[in-house]
């Protein structure tokens, strides 16, 4: 059964635990100084970083600001691309609608793309609970299944884990799913990475619904964006007959070519790439091409009640890259199971007591004291979220139920300093009081209190006290009489100094959604009276200054990067390069979408057979597959397949193990945006930079898993 | 030219020693010091740690104490950070134009110490001396909020005989984050001892920030250690004059 965070402790009883184990202390080191490390080394490599930060921030915000109509909009084309949108006021709505979606297929297994969002909803247990096994395919959320255990980061699940703990769990858990894992199974993550491919291979050829969410949704176009590393997710999106995918209200973004900029700032900010191997983009159901029936489930969980606190509503700007987590110096020592909730590191403590509003419960009521405030969030944050401020914000709304609701011990001694604070009389005096404690005596004594001043000394002394204040110093030496004693009572201090520090408590919750009506016209309904009663305010995107290097150049040096493999050639000159490709690989049988050149076919070695149009899985069989592309792109070493001709269905590219890319220089432009004017809105797109890869073991980049391990880029120059 | 002192509430009843060490350096350079006594706190605490309401009211002390002076230097990153940026969120939050206002004024004439001296006064050699091995930790509110540079370090590397020791994750969190330090003091002193152990391995004799704060907490951590760690504000190493004439 699914596990959940249902009877989590809050984050100062569940800290300790996790602070205590040296092994995981080891692994969230070793993984996020990785992960910083590389997020840095590319995002100095462009120039516009912070300009396109502000641009992020200001299309977001310009979404927010108008989320009921951008919804409607995108309801209406996706539904006119043969899709069905469905809309969920909370998590009980969106479980009931998903399992009767695939209860009504008669299945009684779905493969899953890595999703929050059915994590928020808890989604597997529900489907458990119908007889319907959810199998999770991405490797980390794999390992997460295996082990009975629960995710604890956004990007990387299984962050908590190091590579002999996989090992291990592959060896003890993986027959009793399916395919076991191969005897002799070592620690490199690349053998790994392969067991899983091994594992799965069977469950994606045979599965006929799918599940997943989406990075973002592109209202103009029905088009929703599903970026991943390893393939996992091209197998759900293109080889089952329905997919269902849930997605929170917030991801909708206006135009085609607002997705620029956030496809550029999100590799580089999550995993530290340049692109994610693969960004898959498609609107409701492509003929002939993927699934054919298409559900689009939006989700509210509490977004349209964030979006109505003109501070709180910024989180939902997030685009969960997870930079925020792996630069926290909290989540480095404690990992996200502290957080006591689906999501964890700072955008968790912001977020997830916002979703589930705020003092409803202890564990979300602690979220925003979990931090420091030192800002390291907001700092690398791709749509400039001001983390601390929603902190502290948060931290109000607390603060102020606790003492609407009766006596609170915290807010008694704050009480307190504000007597000695409001004076400055009372607070010469307190720290007079203060230098004439026994000071030696109290700093022994301290580590064995209660409240504040034991918590403190846990591991640290209490400062010495100075003989006198830098007030009666002052006032002795340079100014005018020492302030004279006022009456504070001397009890005020002593609760000042003693006083436990709270911890929430619970209170009275929010009253449940209405369970009645229709839950599209309420979340469109709520959306259109906060527009009219609090504007986002939202700025001008600026226009991206363009790189100035060769494009074609640029390109065949990034493709190379990604270890796949590059050849330059003259017109005349790609056949012979393909039939080196083929020959490189052994590949025995070829597959070739139609429309593709005649000209660029080997004329010895392997026959090449034209895609038969047959069920998707069955394309299992080819070794390879020789394809053309629409665009490349240049400052990420991405092709672009859009399925017109000479590239065939989306599976053409996926399931055969080498992929053999046929580039012109002319298709070659300099950045994504410039690639996104090229292409047609609404076609299903592929955007691979690299062989299918993974960063899911201790974030060290390995190259193949589910798509192609192979990739060859011949380039027409 | 004269400052006034926002000296700090903690600076003030615990580590006064800092506060002297201000006066001593800027009336050493020539400048004349004042310390308006009507000063408190400027409500960082309660500020932070969710009591907007009692901070509203520190934060219009402060601006009714502070706004009359041309220019003002304080001890302490945080707490300038919580007067530039603390106080825009609150007066936004709350509505409050005339804090707004004060806010705004304040952007032009207060300072942190080290800001003071190296942006606005100019000076990076204060004729200081101190022969030790001394680290610095950029605090988070120094980094993060007064996006400070390295003005620290400059002044830090004209002090004669002072040898500064670079430590990992220089620029990562000591730990300490006000009230979090005791609500959480477990994940606070983790923090605290991977800060104290980079330090000390990197060979230190003293801890040195623009934050008493930072130091209290990391001194207290050093000494139930018993490290052979001194902490130190930037101040106190400033002021220990090596006797000749600053270079201006
Ligand atoms: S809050 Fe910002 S940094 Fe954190 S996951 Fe969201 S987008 Fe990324």
């Amino acid at each position: 059964m699914a596990r959940s965070f249902r009877d989590a402790a809050p984050f100062p009883k569940a800290a300790p635990v996790f602070l205590a184990n040296p092994q995981l202390r080891a692994n969230l080191r070793g993984a996020t100084t990785t992960i910083r490390t590389k997020r840095d080394r590319l995002v100095a490599e462009l120039a516009d970083f912070e300009s396109m930060r502000q641009q992020a921030e200001a299309i977001k915000n310009d979404a927010l600001g108008r989320l009921g109509d951008l919804l409607a909009e995108l309801e209406t084309n996706v539904q006119a691309a043969g899709g069905t949108v469905h809309f969920a006021r909370d998590a009980a709505e969106a479980r009931e609608i998903i399992v009767a979606l695939v209860a009504a297929q008669g299945v009684d297994e779905v493969v899953k793309v890595k999703s929050m969002t059915t994590a928020e909803i808890e989604l597997n247990g529900a489907l458990e609970a119908a007889g319907i096994t959810p199998v999770e395919t991405d490797l980390a959320e794999l390992i997460v299944q295996l082990g009975d255990d629960l995710p604890s980061h956004i990007v990387v699940p299984a962050i908590h884990r190091n590579r002999r703990e996989i090992r291990d769990l592959f060896l003890a858990r993986m027959g009793e799913h399916g395919l076991a894992a191969p005897d002799g199974l070592t620690d490199s993550p690349s053998e790994l990475a392969a067991a899983a491919r091994a594992h799965l291979r069977d469950r994606f050829l045979r599965a006929k619904v799918a599940i997943s969410g989406a990075n973002f949704m592109v209202a103009e176009s029905g088009t929703l964006a599903i970026v991943e590393s390893e393939g996992n997710g091209r197998m759900c999106l293109t080889l089952p007959e329905t997919l269902i995918s849930l997605v929170g209200i917030e991801k909708v973004l206006p135009t085609n070519a607002d997705l620029g900029v956030f496809l550029r700032l999100l590799a580089r900010s999550a995993t530290g790439e340049r692109m994610n191997p693969y960004t898959s983009l498609f609107s409701g159901v492509h003929p002939g091409d993927g699934p054919q029936a298409f559900h689009l489930v939006l989700l509210d969980n509490g977004r349209s009640t964030t979006l109505a606190d003109p501070v709180g509503r910024q989180a939902l700007r997030c685009i969960r890259c997870a930079a925020c987590l792996n630069v926290c110096p909290v989540y480095e020592r404690v990992g996200g199971h502290a957080y006591g909730s689906v999501y964890p590191g700072p955008i968790g403590a912001v977020l997830a007591p916002q979703l589930d509003h705020v003092v409803s419960d202890p564990v979300s009521a602690a979220l925003p004291f979990a931090s420091t405030l030192c800002g390291a969030c907001y700092a690398v944050c791709p749509v400039r979220i001001d983390i601390p401020r929603l902190l502290v914000h948060l931290r109000a709304r607390v603060v102020e139920h606790n003492q609407e609701t009766g006596p609170h011990l915290e807010a008694a001694a704050m009480a307190a300093a504000m007597v000695v604070l409001a004076s400055p009389r009372r607070l010469a005096l307190a720290e007079r009081l203060f230098s004439a404690l026994p000071g030696g005596a109290l700093r022994r004594l301290a580590p064995r209190l209660p409240g504040a001043l034991g918590a403190w000394a846990i591991a640290r002394d209490l400062p010495p006290a100075p003989a006198a204040s830098f007030r009666s110093w002052w006032s002795h030496h340079r100014g005018s009489q020492p302030a004279a004693a006022s009456q504070l009572r001397p009890t005020a201090v002593l609760g000042l100094l003693g006083a436990r520090l709270s911890r929430p408590r619970r209170a009275t919750s929010v009253p449940p959604t209405e369970r009645s009506g229709d839950a599209r016209h309420k979340i469109l309904n709520d959306l259109a009276t906060l527009r009219r009663s609090a504007p986002v305010s939202s700025g001008v995107p600026a226009p991206l200054p363009q790189p100035a290097r060769s494009a074609l150049e640029t390109f065949l040096e990034r493709v190379a990067a990604y270890d796949a493999s590059v050849t330059r050639v003259g017109p005349g000159e790609v056949a012979p390069a393909v039939q080196a490709a083929l020959a490189r690989s052994g590949a025995r049988r070829v597959l070739v979408p139609p429309g593709l050149q005649a000209a660029w076919l080997p004329t010895a070695g392997p026959t090449c057979e034209q895609d038969p149009g047959e069920p998707a899985a069955m394309l299992e069989r080819y070794d390879a597959a020789i394809t053309a592309c629409a665009v490349a792109i240049a400052e990420s070493g991405t092709v672009v397949l859009d399925g017109t001709s000479g590239q065939g269905r989306r599976a053409l590219s996926l399931l055969p193990d080498h992929l053999i890319v046929v580039v012109s220089a002319d298709q070659v432009v300099d950045d994504v945006d410039q690639a996104l004017a090229r292409l047609r809105p609404g076609t299903p797109q592929t955007w691979i930079s690299g062989p299918s890869a993974t960063s899911d073991i201790e974030l060290q980049r390995v190259q193949g898993v589910h798509g192609p391990r192979r990739l060859d880029v011949i380039a027409i120059a | 030219m004269q400052i006034a002192l926002f000296v700090t509430c903690l600076t003030d009843a615990l580590s006064p020693s800092a506060g002297k060490a201000v006066v001593e350096v800027l009336e050493r350079l020539g400048h004349e010091v004042v310390f308006p006594e009507a000063q408190t706190c400027c409500g960082q605490m309660h500020l932070n740690s969710g009591y907007r309401r009692e901070a509203h009211a520190l934060a219009r002390r402060f601006v009714a104490v502070f706004s009359r002076f041309d220019a003002i230097v304080t001890p302490s990153a945080s707490c300038a950070g919580t007067v530039l940026e603390g106080y825009r969120n609150l007066a936004e939050d709350l509505a409050d134009g005339e804090l707004a206002a004060g806010v705004e004024h304040l952007g032009a004439t207060l300072y942190e110490f080290s800001q003071l001296l190296v942006d606005v006064l100019r000076v990076t050699d204060v004729g200081a001396a101190f022969p030790h091995r001394v680290a610095y930790h950029p605090s988070c509110h120094s980094l993060r909020v007064l996006h400070l540079r390295d003005q620290p370090l400059q002044l830090l590397a004209n002090v004669a005989g002072l040898e500064l020791v670079e430590h990992a994750d220089r620029e990562s969190c000591c730990g300490f984050g006000g009230t979090f330090s005791m609500k959480n003091a477990a994940t606070s002193t983790a923090m605290m001892q991977d800060k104290l152990q980079a330090v000390t391995e990197a060979g230190a004799e003293v801890l040195c920030s623009v934050d008493s704060s930072c130091l209290t907490h990391l001194g207290g951590g050093a000494s139930r250690e018993r490290l052979p760690l001194r902490t130190m504000h930037l101040a106190e190493i400033l002021a220990k004059s090596r006797g000749s004439a600053p270079v201006h």
